[in-house]
């Protein structure tokens, strides 16, 4: 557990952040606003939050190249994931109607039941 | 875009791997970019492909309900998470009360320069990067470099609105502390646990 002072410490690095990004309203913002008036370190703080700020948006907003290999890789895993399912489908199919046939050739296959005319028993 | 993304999962459900492959050219971009982000270019590549590998097994549990890119976003945060879980994490900078700082840039913040990154600063913000815990770093790059509001944060990682909030802000601080300890001021102190 983090001693209270160092709790406190977080609380206020986290506050100046928050202002910084534009976070905080009324009550929470007065207060932000009072610590960085009143001390010239948290202004810096504030200063060096907004420069980072910027410095991710920038980061951020850069057009990333994607390697060939992942779109590469993520087609073919899914062709051969769909051939694989087809395969099995049309295989199991195929296997059904074989087993049907066989059965049928063996004369295993229950007869239908009678169908009756409604001629009571 | 999104009723055309989600035209396309829905097909890609039914195993049409031609609505799949339009999907991955529309946002390999963002799934790689993310995984870069969290981990680095060492990692990116791998979970990159793990992430399309989940998408296409899972994507006939994709209902609509909310936009693809969240879906998606949320799948890749997962990978990247859990790739993270695995690897012995660099410990996040403790603050020992020295107020942290960060250099104006060369020309001042009006420079319109400074609003493109040079290399170093690139590589400073990387390696700051990986002293932010994985959680914590994650809602920071969702907020600050993909301009996620904090409900879309919030569905992306599974959390309530609160944590996410949380998260964000305890990112932001820390990644303030190891940037400026990257930079040469050091308002950080060791690297933690």
């Amino acid at each position: 557990m983090m001693p209270t002072a160092e709790q406190e410490r977080w609380e206020v690095l986290e506050k100046i952040g928050a202002y910084a990004a534009g976070e905080l309203e009324g009550e929470e913002a007065s207060e932000a606003e009072r610590l960085i008036f009143e001390r010239p370190d948290y202004r810096r703080l504030a200063e060096s939050y907004a420069r980072m700020l910027v410095m991710l948006d920038t980061f951020g907003s850069e057009t990333v190249e994607v390697p060939e290999a992942v779109v590469n890789f993520a087609l073919r895993r899914a062709y051969v994931s769909a051939f694989m399912r087809s395969a099995e489908v049309f295989v199991g199919a195929l296997g059904r109607s074989y087993l049907d046939a066989f059965v049928y050739y063996l004369g295993l296959r229950p007869k239908p039941a009678r169908e009756g005319y409604g001629g009571g028993i | 875009m999104s009723a055309a993304d989600r035209n396309l999962a829905l097909r890609a459900a039914r195993g049409d791997v031609g609505a799949f492959s339009s999907l991955v050219q529309e946002h390999s971009g963002l799934v790689y970019r993310m995984a870069l982000r969290v981990l680095g270019a060492r990692d990116a590549q791998d979970a990159s492909q793990e992430v399309w590998i989940r998408v296409w097994r899972n994507i006939k549990s994709f209902r609509g309900d909310s936009a693809f890119t969240t879906w998606l976003y949320r799948i890749t945060m997962n990978t990247c998470l859990s790739v993270r879980q695995k690897e012995s994490r660099r410990g996040e900078r403790q603050y020992s009360g020295e107020v942290p700082f960060l250099a104006e840039p060369p020309g001042g913040d009006a420079d319109p320069e400074a609003a493109t990154l040079n290399s170093e600063r690139r590589v400073e913000i990387e390696a700051a990067l990986e002293h932010v815990r994985a959680e914590h770093r994650a809602a920071l790059v969702l907020r600050h470099m993909e301009g996620l509001s904090y409900a879309e944060i919030a569905e992306v990682l599974g959390v309530p609105d609160g944590t996410a909030k949380g998260w964000v802000s305890r990112g932001r601080a820390a990644m303030l502390l190891a940037l400026s300890k990257e930079n040469g001021h050091d308002g950080a102190g060791g690297a933690g646990p």
